[in-house]
């Protein structure tokens, strides 16, 4: 199995400049949405469901309705291209060790207040630079710089849901694979069909309680966690995020209802992530969390019985790393984004043969 | 106590023209109104009492047909850079210069007065964020650099988010990401905004442009529901003037035997969120005065 550590391409960056154009806004049709009288257009594809009259843009700001007709601003206009590790996503359990060619639009169908990319995922698509990158593109770029992988990230992919699907399909059909990383805010349906087109998802669970959705994300809870039961229960790989901020979603009663109900819908195998938070965009009164208090989610999960949990923006953390939950052998040694160990045989614990889930080879 | 003036008279024609020189007149005797008629030259220096440059932000996002139209929106400059010296330059603007094209103003970056957009090269938004309890915004340029003056030239309409758009809510133009502030009728959201400084320390005047209403399915325009009212809206508090433009579009609901916005469940919630953060005033404090012309 090929092993690459995070690399810098600058060529990558000179091509990609080579195609950057004057701000221009694709339009192409959406999919997902309705058509309601006197122009106006109600949007199926996120659980908002915006509600829009004509020349008004949703709250995503890259899905406009002109004349009665609902379209993307940005099919093909990545903002963000970038070769990243897989780790980066992160996916642990999924291909370690192997590259991503990585891609965003700009928008967001929520307003994180500790977002990280807020300066492409909160603004217009004509407020930030854009390339021309159609799905075509993509997949020539991919092979061209050797990355198996597509990853839709940084921003909310759920909002270039058009541009992802396509450049899915055609990936899949040139032996790629597609990886999404997102906040599960998408109504069922569409998900059902991005399920059928992508190899991955991992989903950014941001808490276990509404309030908290209600005042950091502006979004709901509940679609997310129907989204990632729905994936769960689909043949495609699934791994969770939760960014500890803080005072706000990090006591011992909160974490212990996520682990349960984890285990309980999802199942004890699914890779949970505990990120570090550090004070970002509207967020920046709070210190970055503490270690310890990763920890104690770390051992809080662990205890309700999930398997596969980790630490993340810690680098060097022992908990970074994959190790076996039957014998303790250590499985995959990680440093940062770094993979410097893979200790698995056929997919199983060399030591006991535990079966260790994901997808491997 | 607000004073509002409400004025009216025959400046739209039924087939879209705009009688100038009736608009002028009108604008020139609701500015002296608002201060009990005085000179129009002691007006202006009450309203802008210091030297500046002033920024007009009109409303173009509907297209053409309902726009502030820039006749009233260059009638007003012109009657502000002819009457006080000391006003060194006005700027039109919007969001982008294609709404501003399309809305029929012509782009001008010479001149006393001058027309463009927040897109224009070299202008753009801060990079730094303003922040309250429930913005995190980005404000263009113009509001923030480019002026020392801001008077909010709105149109007025039904909005199916926010019952109203009207003077407050123009403001939203002024910041990179108003699609976020749609939820719970706007509220707090644009009340919160115009508590900012970039729009609270430099805020001087309102002027609604009623001369066409959209009082149903806005704010995007629908001839069945746009009536033509002929009335301009001045007020020196810019929640009476909003609060009057309710009003007024609820009458015309009424009139269509369609149910008033707050039947609707979205009457204009950020007047009294606006009102309770010391903006201005809502109807128990407002003098309305009619002026005809």
């Amino acid at each position: 199995m090929a092993l690459f550590g995070p690399r810098a391409l600058p060529e990558i960056c000179r091509d990609l400049d080579a195609l950057e154009i004057p701000p221009q806004l694709s339009k192409v049709e959406a999919r997902y949405y309705q058509k309601l009288p006197d122009k106006e257009i109600e949007c199926q594809l996120c659980p908002r469901q915006c509600r829009l009259g004509n020349k008004e843009r949703g709250y995503c700001g890259v899905r406009e309705n002109s004349e009665g007709t609902y379209y993307t601003l940005v099919y093909g206009k990545a903002c963000s291209v970038h070769v990243d590790p897989i780790e980066k996503k992160p996916f642990f359990h999924f291909y370690p060790g192997q590259i991503t060619l990585s891609l965003a639009t700009a928008g967001c169908n929520v307003n994180c207040k500790f977002c990280q990319n807020w300066e492409i995922s909160q603004v217009r698509p004509e407020q930030v630079h854009h390339f021309d990158f159609p799905p075509r593109m993509v997949v020539d770029t991919a092979k061209k710089y050797d990355c198996p992988i597509i990853a839709y990230t940084y921003t909310e992919p759920v909002v270039f849901y058009e541009y992802m699907v396509d450049t899915a399909k055609l990936g899949r059909r040139a032996g790629l694979k597609s990886v999404v990383v997102t906040g599960g805010h998408i109504n069922p349906e569409p998900l059902e069909e991005l399920i059928s087109v992508v190899e991955a998802i991992k989903v950014d669970l941001k808490s276990f309680t509404q309030d908290f959705y209600d005042q950091y994300v502006r979004g709901k809870l509940q679609p997310v966690l129907e989204a990632i039961k729905k994936i769960a229960a689909s043949p495609i790989w699934l791994e969770i995020v939760y960014l500890v901020i803080p005072t706000l979603n990090d006591s011992v009663k909160e974490i212990k209802n996520l682990s349960r109900w984890i285990k309980a819908e999802v199942g004890p195998d699914v890779p949970l992530h505990f990120s570090r938070f550090h004070p970002m965009y509207l967020l920046r009164n709070l210190p970055p969390t503490p270690i310890s208090t990763l920890e104690r989610a770390h051992q809080i999960a662990r205890e309700e019985g999930l398997n596969y949990v980790y630490i993340g923006n810690v680098p060097g953390h022992q908990a970074e790393s994959t190790y076996c939950p039957r014998c303790g052998t250590l499985l995959i040694k990680r440093w940062g984004f770094e993979v410097s160990k893979i200790n698995l045989k056929d997919g199983k614990c060399p030591q006991c043969q535990t079966p260790i889930p994901g997808i491997w080879d | 106590m607000a004073k509002v003036i409400v004025a009216h008279g025959e400046i739209l024609s039924k087939n879209g023209d705009i009688n100038i020189a009736r608009l002028k007149n009108i604008v020139i005797k609701s500015l002296r109104s608002l201060f009990d008629n005085l000179a129009l030259k002691e007006v202006l220096l009450q309203i802008f009492p210091r030297p500046g440059k002033v920024g007009v932000k009109i409303n173009t996002i509907a297209g053409k047909k309902l726009s502030t139209r820039p006749e009233v929106a260059l009638t007003l400059s012109q009657i502000l850079a002819e009457n006080h010296p000391g006003l060194s330059r006005i700027i039109i603007w919007d969001r982008t210069n294609r709404e501003l094209k399309k809305a029929g103003y012509r782009l001008q970056q010479r001149g006393k007065i001058q027309v463009f957009g927040t897109d224009t090269k070299g202008v753009g938004y801060e990079s730094k964020l303003t922040m309250t309890t429930n913005i995190g915004s980005l404000f263009s340029h113009i509001q923030s650099k480019f002026i020392h003056h801001s008077l909010s030239l709105a149109i007025l309409k039904d909005h199916g988010l926010a019952g109203v758009t009207a003077g407050l809510k123009n403001y939203f133009g002024a910041i990179h990401n108003p699609n976020k502030y749609h939820d719970q009728n706007c509220d707090p959201f644009v009340a919160e905004l115009c508590t900012t400084p970039p729009i609270k320390a430099k805020h001087r005047l309102t002027i609604i442009d009623a001369l066409l209403v959209q009082f149903h399915r806005g704010p995007s325009y629908h001839p069945r529901w746009a009536s033509r009212e002929n009335k301009l809206i001045f007020s020196l508090d810019p929640v009476a003037a909003d609060h009057v433009g309710w009003q007024i579009i609820d009458q015309l609901r009424r009139r269509a035997g369609l149910p008033s916005l707050a039947e609707e469940n979205r009457p204009p919630r950020y007047l009294h969120t606006a009102e309770a953060l010391g903006l201005g005033h809502t109807s128990t404090n407002m003098e309305i005065l009619e002026v005809e012309g």
